[in-house]
């Protein structure tokens, strides 16, 4: 069933076209990876899912609603949106940022804060305050915090970019551990995680979707080589297959 | 604390007071000295304590919003346009009691300006933070040229400008127990109209577009919380003229008492603020008997240094 989808979605901003007439739908389960050269629209593509920014034209349905016509509440509890870069301004403990995510779009506050934090394993640095937190931990927090109400749909936009690898790897696991009851749509920079770990690939160039297919039957094709304007050797490895820029 | 500091105050002056002197005044005493106390100091202090309270409760919104350790309730015009409505009240004859034309167009002048500044942003279509910042300065500019023009042409020996520079330097009018119920109605409907924004404060702290994910609309919550905090301003400006410094350290001594959470830190800084202004307004009348320092010269002369002490051995420990 289709959870999520864009219809010609046409994004603008200062005279430049930067989506151009984008149609895609997800599932509500399942995972996607959004790969393409820096520039194509992948964070804005991200962002129009999100509901955080306005489409030039075109619009955005969830469960069969435009997302436009969503109150910011409804739509903050069911898509969580997990921003390129989060730097809060005041220096929160990470229970209060859980917190913020977890009572989003809801009047009352309260609820069990401690057992959410303790569901994503940070009880022993609840008490912390952001800038206490190492980048791994940072991202770790900031996942629950978009986790922290149990948004149907998971939109991250290059989770975990400034990590080391087994910290990326530790993100991403965590951020799919939910795509067999949810859906996740994942901007990755990281073209060998991407390939490992989701179930479907989006390829952008040029402000449009150009491939959109299972791992397996895109890693051969050479329109990932035209779009990163770059050679790929594709390797065999005993984990799958790998590309490998030359 | 703020018990502690309206005792104090309600001690402090000309001729000092002791607690026992009160406790007669507040039992109904009818000597000269008890009446004084009562018909004078007593609503001169609480009227300290109300304007402290609206300028500690704005400037923790007004950083909240703008996310600006330096930003202070006054910064969005309300302290130019307020000086000016005080300027016309002052100067020029209006025919009305200066009593009650002088309260009324700096309230006009401070909230007229953050209206404007609001409007201006808004055509400029600036309506960020940074965006706002910029118009205020700039209509802070225009209202102050307009003043000296004001005081340069208006001015003679019969109106001073001794008056108008008092004023700016702020002091807290003494009230009437009337006025200052009604000031006091007033200052609690500004505080019920800004803890709402507590929530609100919370996530623009997050960031714009974490703020956006989580489901504030941006633009709309900044406009609110403007309006809302100038409200507030303008209340204290009509009671208490221009009082330095107060909504800039409020907020901050309430997040290091507190944390940062505004749920906490709005009613914290409201407090904080009033200690403030009632010692500050103590100090202002006891200093120097007989005469008074303008409130404005001793919260930036002693909560400059002051704060720049607590700031020290904050960022030391």
């Amino acid at each position: 069933m289709t959870l999520l989808q864009a219809e010609h979605l046409t994004v603008n901003r200062g005279g430049q076209e930067i989506l151009s007439d984008v149609c895609v739908s997800f599932e509500a389960t399942g995972s996607t990876a959004i790969i393409g050269p820096n520039g194509a629209g992948k964070s804005t593509l991200l962002k129009s899912l999100a509901g955080v920014l306005t489409p030039t034209a075109g619009r955005v349905l969830f469960g069969g609603k435009d997302i436009a016509g969503l109150s910011g509440a409804a739509r903050a509890r069911a898509i969580g949106y997990l921003p390129q870069q989060f730097q809060p301004y005041w220096d929160l403990s990470v229970a209060d940022l859980v917190r913020l995510g977890a009572e989003r779009g809801q009047k009352k506050s309260g609820g069990d804060i401690d057992s959410i934090v303790a569901g994503f394993e940070l009880t022993n640095m609840s008490k912390r305050r952001w800038s206490t937190l190492s980048g791994g931990e940072g991202s770790r927090v900031l996942l629950a915090m978009v986790l922290a109400s149990d948004p149907s749909v998971l939109l991250a936009d290059e989770p975990g970019a400034s990590l080391d690898v087994r910290h990326r790897i530790a993100l991403v696991q965590g951020l799919l551990r939910r795509s067999s009851k949810s859906a996740s749509i994942v901007v990755m920079h990281d073209l060998d995680l991407a390939f490992r770990f989701f179930d479907r690939i989006l390829l952008l160039n040029g402000r449009r979707i150009v491939a959109d297919a299972p791992p397996r039957e895109l890693i051969d094709d050479r329109c990932l080589d035209e779009a990163f304007g770059i050679q790929f050797e594709r390797l065999e490895t005993a984990h799958g297959p790998l590309l490998r820029a030359i | 604390m703020l018990f502690g500091a309206v005792l104090l105050a309600a001690c402090a002056g000309n001729e000092w007071a002791s607690p026992a002197d009160l406790g007669r005044a507040l039992s109904g005493d009818q000597t000269m000295w008890s009446l004084l106390l009562i018909r004078w100091r007593l609503p001169r202090v609480l009227a300290a304590a109300l304007v402290g309270t609206l300028l500690g409760a704005s400037g923790a919104v007004f950083q909240g919003v703008f996310r600006n350790p330096l930003a202070e309730p006054y910064l969005l015009g309300s302290a130019g346009g307020a000086a000016l409505g005080s300027t016309v009240a002052l100067l020029v004859p209006l025919g009305v009691s200066q009593a009650l034309s002088l309260p009324l167009l700096a309230f006009v002048g401070a909230w007229g300006s953050t209206g404007v500044v609001l409007a201006v942003s808004r055509v400029a279509g600036a309506v960020d933070a940074a965006g706002m910042l910029l118009a205020g300065v700039a209509v802070a500019a225009v209202l102050g040229a307009l003043r000296s023009y004001l005081m340069l042409a208006l001015s003679n020996e019969a109106v001073s400008l001794q008056a108008v520079l008092s004023w700016v330097l702020g002091g807290v009018q003494t009230p009437t127990w009337t006025a200052l119920a009604m000031f006091a109605l007033i200052a609690a409907g500004c505080i019920a109209l800004t803890m709402p924004l507590a929530r609100g404060l919370d996530l623009i702290g997050l960031g714009e577009i974490m703020a956006t994910g989580f489901g504030l609309s941006v633009r709309r919550f900044i406009a609110l919380a403007v309006v809302v905090a100038s409200l507030s301003v303008a209340a204290a400006v009509a009671l208490g003229g221009l009082i330095a410094f107060v909504g800039l350290a409020a907020p901050h001594i309430a997040r290091w008492l507190v944390g940062p959470l505004h749920q906490r830190l709005l009613p914290a800084a409201a407090l904080v603020g009033a200690s403030l202004v009632t010692l500050a307004d103590a100090v202002a009348r006891a200093a120097l008997p007989p005469a008074e320092i303008p409130l404005g010269l001793v919260t930036a002369l002693v909560g400059g240094p002051f704060f720049i002490l607590l700031l020290a051995r904050k960022r030391r420990s």
